[in-house]
């Protein structure tokens, strides 16, 4: 019963294609523009336009509903709080000492569409790429080849260690363990001897497989490594990231300069 | 040679200390007289498989499993009775639902559809934590269980967990170290030794929780012949004691040897139960589910036309058969 951590969702799509370092300039991007505006009609118009991102990006429905049902509540928590305790301007409404404004209510939304937002972003990358080639653009990038292997393995081991979990708690549970019961520390206290054993099981793992990989020539002295899968620039891959960079640059100077998104419903 | 009916009287408390156990020699009409006298001279405890006499301690009724992702059942309806004091072998290909079906004895897995009995009783709905004082599984990889820092703490977490008095656990603890042969690895960490004394702690483990019941799931993969002769005599002296075994294994000679009944299984149905002999001279239905004879039993099939008996299970029988051929 392998539970899978990788994100990607393959699909044929444009955004499929598109080489994962303009992804990742993407994200940053994108979570730049949305820190700096805190106009309602902008950010709303950020929220259409990456669900139409994930749309084209063949990104079933499902995936995207799970980004907004992981968020509600800390969407609504942040933007209640900030409604009832930060009144700025008239206020519409009094209920005892709580006064709500328009204003704040717009802020408040804005503070959710941005949460929702900068999730909508990074995971239009995630579901986007598949493990390798995320793991060889941040190589490719410069991180040093022997760090985007931790990572990778890191990713990897994830679902053999959740097995190798299950499988020593119920190897305990049948000697006897019961982790069912017992509240706060008991409870952490009967999960010791599963906690030991998958640390000595982790160590053991980790000790083969250093050997494993030292066996198959990791980190040989003077060659250089080649890749057997690669990620390539297309040549539409630059216009996208011109393209990225100068919608962010004009967006940022006209902000700045000339006061966009600054008149409307904004508290900074 | 005499023989006598009777009832066979098992005291768990008592269960180490089996000179003091009464009992009486029970026959049903099924057995040889004679084979008992060869096998297990000055033996305890009858082997034979006897349904009508013994005391149904595991029932497994319809049994239907499904893990939560797959479509295709494990198990489809399973039904068997195990009776106290059995030395039943799981057999069977790679996926064939030995294992899920052994950790459905302990509440390990919940049946889909169907009940799983333990002494009569619908386990259903029991906390493996309590299923663990009359069921003892021993996992695959001994690496699983052991966290520790002597042997001497391993063997007592089992009896700790079911809350017995310190006094106690030492005892039970300084008795498995002895008739394991572990005194001398009493005091050092068990992560640490060879993988044969961590299988063979691992067995110890459960052993002292002395569960009625013992799982034994591949207890002899990757270990030597020397080995898995110690550790499945250790085996077999635990059931002259009175225990029921239940083995999982491949290794079809450690089947022919040890394990006085067999259960066959294939995509999670079972295609044969009953006494090893009678299904080793099934060559059809092994071949079916892709298991080999040990070798001495195909030696001796090979010999048939010279006269060699067609159940020869293991090498003394071999041995025998072949000395009252020549002349």
């Amino acid at each position: 019963m392998p539970i899978v951590v990788d994100l990607y969702i393959p699909r044929q799509s444009w955004a499929h294609a598109i080489d994962p370092r303009v992804k990742l300039l993407f994200v940053a991007s994108a979570i730049l523009v949305l820190l700096v505006f805190n106009n309602l009609f902008i950010l709303l118009g950020a929220l259409l336009l990456l669900h139409l991102i994930h749309w084209s990006a063949r990104i079933p429905f499902q995936k995207i509903k799970f980004v907004w049902k992981t968020l509600l509540p800390v969407m609504l928590l942040i933007s209640a709080l900030w409604i009832l305790f930060y009144p700025t301007g008239t206020p519409i409404l009094q209920i005892w000492i709580i006064k709500i404004t328009p204003l704040a209510i717009a802020q408040g939304l804005v503070l959710a569409m941005r949460i929702l937002s900068m999730a909508l972003a990074v995971f239009a990358w995630l579901y986007t790429t598949d493990q390798p080639s995320l793991v060889r653009s941040i190589v490719k990038m410069g991180l040093p080849y022997e760090w985007g292997l931790v990572l990778a393995l890191a990713l990897r081991y994830i679902p053999t260690f959740q097995g190798t979990y299950s499988l020593i708690s119920e190897a305990q549970q049948a000697r006897g363990l019961d982790i069912s019961s017992g509240t706060g520390f008991r409870r952490v206290r009967m999960m010791m001897p599963i906690f030991v054993a998958m640390v000595i099981s982790s160590l053991r793992a980790s000790d083969q497989l250093a050997k494993a990989l030292e066996s198959r020539a990791l980190g040989a002295r003077g060659v250089r490594r080649t890749t057997l899968r690669d990620i390539h620039f297309r040549p539409v891959d630059y216009l996208y990231v011109v393209l990225i960079l100068a919608i962010t640059i004009g967006l940022l100077y006209l902000k700045f300069q000339y006061g966009l998104g600054v008149h409307s419903v904004n508290l900074m | 040679m005499s023989s006598q009916v009777g009832k066979k009287v098992i005291k768990n408390e008592n269960i180490s200390r089996n000179t003091e156990v009464t009992e009486t020699i029970n026959f049903s009409c099924l057995c040889d007289p004679l084979r008992v006298l060869r096998e297990s001279p000055g033996s305890l405890f009858l082997l034979e498989y006897c349904q009508l006499t013994r005391q149904a301690c595991l029932k497994a009724q319809d049994l239907w499993f499904a893990y939560e992702d797959s479509p295709v059942a494990a198990l489809r309806g399973v039904s068997l009775t195990i009776g106290e004091g059995d030395f039943v072998a799981l057999i069977g290909q790679n996926g064939s639902g030995k294992t899920t079906l052994a950790k459905h004895f302990n509440g390990l897995l919940r049946p889909t559809r169907g009940q799983v009995l333990l002494y009569g009783e619908d386990i259903r709905n029991r906390p493996v934590s309590t299923l663990a004082r009359r069921v003892g599984y021993v996992f695959q990889n001994p690496d699983h269980q052991i966290f520790s820092p002597t042997t001497r703490d391993e063997l007592a977490v089992g009896p700790r967990n079911l809350g017995l008095a310190e006094t106690e656990v030492q005892r039970r603890v300084t008795e498995t170290l002895a008739s394991f042969g572990l005194k001398l690895y009493a005091d050092r960490q068990p992560a640490a030794l060879g993988f044969g004394l961590r299988r063979k702690i691992s067995l110890a483990t459960v052993f002292t929780m002395q569960t009625p019941i013992l799982i034994l799931d591949e207890p002899t993969t990757g270990l030597d012949y020397r080995s898995i002769t110690e550790l499945m005599e250790l085996t077999r002296k635990l059931h002259h004691r009175g225990y029921t075994i239940i083995l999982i294994t491949h290794d079809m000679r450690v089947v022919a040897e040890y394990a006085p009944r067999c259960l066959v299984l294939r995509d999670g149905q079972i295609l044969a139960d009953g006494d090893t002999r009678t299904i080793f001279k099934q060559t059809d239905l092994l071949r079916e589910t892709h298991l080999e004879l040990p070798q001495i039993s195909q030696l001796s099939r090979r010999m048939i036309p010279n006269g060699m008996p067609d159940d020869t299970l293991t090498v003394p029988e071999f041995c025998e058969a072949y000395s009252r051929l020549s002349h």
